[in-house]
């Protein structure tokens, strides 16, 4: 298995070349410690896409594309990669806001922030500040992400970081949001620690915080 | 005449030049909240009044009274009781009372060719009753359903067109006849495929992305049709994937079958209103192309460059960021008005227009109090 051209197909989602290319390999009957290098090279693929978005080479219907890739490319490794998951670097905690039903963003920031190694419970769309804080509670994540599309959202995102403060847990996590209304104003209004308009620079932020 | 008449004389007098592209007395002005807020102006509750209309008179004239605008401000394109009574997954109400657009699938992948080989039998028989799902249901009971809710889609529009009247001989409002389509492309990823869908089919089965916008146009064409008779209108089309497309995927998908929607419009003697979601900066060139006095309202983009690529050929609008209204000072907001107007305005070809509607009160009044300010603006310093 060439990794670095596995990587790179990832990167230019050449869909036919990644699938062909794993299908070969699992057909090979590998380890599970080479199906993990292998799944870290797709991961590489993933932080191109992620590159080549913020360079404006790819655009939000690309990354999109780059989920579904990588979940295809994930579905045809499982039965080589055992039972054991590689390590997670953290927990994000990730909902659309009470009132807001948009998903998409929401959906593209999970699917990146998974491929880079994080583990994310996504709370759905139209969630309640209370949902997010009884998830908080039990599951103890390092970061909590909000997204929203509509400008309402920036009322029930400051809701939500006001009843983790009431619950005592707003210390204990990084706040993060991201949509289409979101700015630096609204950042320091709503109380939360960054945000952003760009899933693959969310992506960044939050691996810097558990770095 | 009428103190209203006149007004609505003067001011349909203002788009009259607008669209044939002659400068006209002064800018043309339209306020920006949307029925949502209004409701909430006048202090109403949003969520029952979305349902019951009650008061919806009372509610706009509270507004109309303290807001000017030259187009009339009563209207929306959402109402929840029909879409109740068609099961709709397409359009629903979210937890604050605001109706919404979630990502929904009414064509699966495999469907594509049925949906080509007659777009028409397919929405009706496929589509539909997948998005609105009150409607898969045996013919009678579907009939029932269909009856229902036009019945209530109709004592709705009735209401908002009676109200909308009652404000137009009151203030006088200009006069245009207005008509609605949306781009092929478009079409097929908000509707048939979503938003996701379309993104994986362009790159997994172009030729049926490219066969399902060309054999669905006729139809779109046909919806946005204004009646020959009507000498002054415009059609409505919002803009909504070219933002988030690469370029070559944009002119290969997206811009053939969109540029055909709107020569034929414009071909039937009607300007084509285009409301550009998101930034299209990148597409202003493509924008140039399409038929003289297009109207082209935006979401995003640098004022000059917009005036520069495509504001002597078309009618530029838009632009103005609603949300400065929130966040920012009278001051801010009045700056604001004069930058874009001082780019946007010489030579004619600009509608004031603010980028998107406002849809929620804010509980300091800021809003209302940056929204009069910035009206007065436009009205003072906006003559030719």
């Amino acid at each position: 298995m060439n990794l670095e051209a596995l990587t790179k197909a990832v990167g230019e989602l050449d869909e036919e070349q990644v699938l062909a290319a794993l299908k070969e390999f699992v057909a090979a009957g590998p380890t599970e410690e080479e199906a993990q290098q292998v799944v870290a090279a797709c991961q590489a693929g993933m932080a191109i896409v992620g590159d080549l978005f913020e360079q404006g080479e790819y655009f939000v219907g690309d990354l999109i594309f780059a989920g579904e890739l990588l979940t295809n490319a994930i579905e045809i490794l499982k039965p080589v990669l055992g039972g054991t998951s590689s390590a997670k670097i953290g927990k994000i905690v990730l909902g659309t806001v009470a009132g807001d039903l948009h998903d998409i963003g929401k959906n593209i920031f999970k699917s990146m922030a998974e491929a880079a190694g994080f583990e994310v419970i996504d709370l759905g769309i139209d969630t309640p500040a209370a949902a997010f804080v009884e998830k908080v509670r039990e599951i103890k994540p390092e970061i909590v992400g909000m997204s929203g599309v509509l400008t309402l959202a920036l009322e029930a995102m400051k809701d939500t970081v006001d009843a983790l403060k009431a619950a005592g847990l707003r210390d204990s996590v990084k706040v993060i949001i991201g949509g289409n209304p979101v700015t630096k104003e609204a950042c320091e209004q709503i109380g939360a620690d960054a945000f952003t308009t760009n899933a693959a620079e969310g992506v960044k932020i939050c691996q810097r915080w558990v770095s | 005449m009428t103190d209203a008449r006149a007004r609505a004389e003067e001011r349909t007098q203002l788009f009259r030049d607008l669209l044939k592209g002659k400068t006209p007395k002064r800018v043309p002005y339209s306020t920006a909240p949307a029925m949502e807020y209004v409701i909430q102006y006048a202090g109403y509750d949003l969520e029952k009044t979305l349902w019951t209309l009650k008061d919806l008179d009372k509610i706009y004239d509270k507004f109309c009274a303290e807001f000017l605008s030259d187009t009339n401000p009563v209207g929306t394109y959402r109402l929840p009781t029909f879409y109740q009574i068609l099961g709709s997954k397409a359009f629903v109400m979210g937890s604050g009372g605001f109706m919404q657009h979630p990502e929904v699938v009414g064509l699966l992948p495999e469907e594509y060719d049925e949906f080509i080989a007659s777009p028409y039998d397919c929405i009706l028989n496929t589509i539909l009753p997948r998005l609105y799902t009150a409607l898969d249901a045996e013919p009678s009971q579907k009939a029932l359903v269909l009856a229902k809710a036009y019945r209530a889609y109709l004592d709705d529009f009735g209401v908002i067109a009676a109200v909308r009247n009652k404000m137009h001989e009151k203030y006088g409002y200009a006069m245009l006849a207005a008509g609605f389509t949306i781009a092929p492309f478009d079409f097929i990823a908000d509707f048939p495929r979503s938003f996701s869908g379309i993104s994986i089919d362009i790159r997994r089965r172009p030729e049926k992305v490219l066969e399902a916008c060309e054999a669905v146009t006729p139809l779109l064409v046909k919806k946005g049709k204004l009646p020959p008779s009507v000498e002054y209108g415009y059609i409505m089309i919002p803009l909504h994937m070219a933002p988030y497309m690469r370029e070559k995927d944009f002119e290969k998908f997206y811009w053939p079958t969109f540029k055909k929607l709107v020569e034929e419009l414009s071909a039937n003697g009607h300007n084509c209103y285009l409301f550009i979601e998101q930034d299209w900066m990148r597409y202003l060139d493509y924008l140039n192309d399409l038929p003289e006095n297009t109207i082209m309202r935006f979401e995003f983009g640098d004022p000059k460059l917009v005036k520069e690529k495509v504001g002597k050929k078309h009618i530029v609008s838009g632009l103005y960021p609603i949300t400065l209204l929130q966040t920012g000072t009278k001051e801010q907001c009045v700056d604001k008005a004069k930058e874009l107007m001082d780019i946007l305005a010489p030579g004619g070809k600009y509608w004031f227009n603010y980028d998107k509607s406002v849809l929620t009160i804010d509980k300091e009044g800021r809003i209302a109090d940056n929204l009069k300010a910035v009206t007065e603006y436009v009205y003072e310093n906006g003559k030719y």
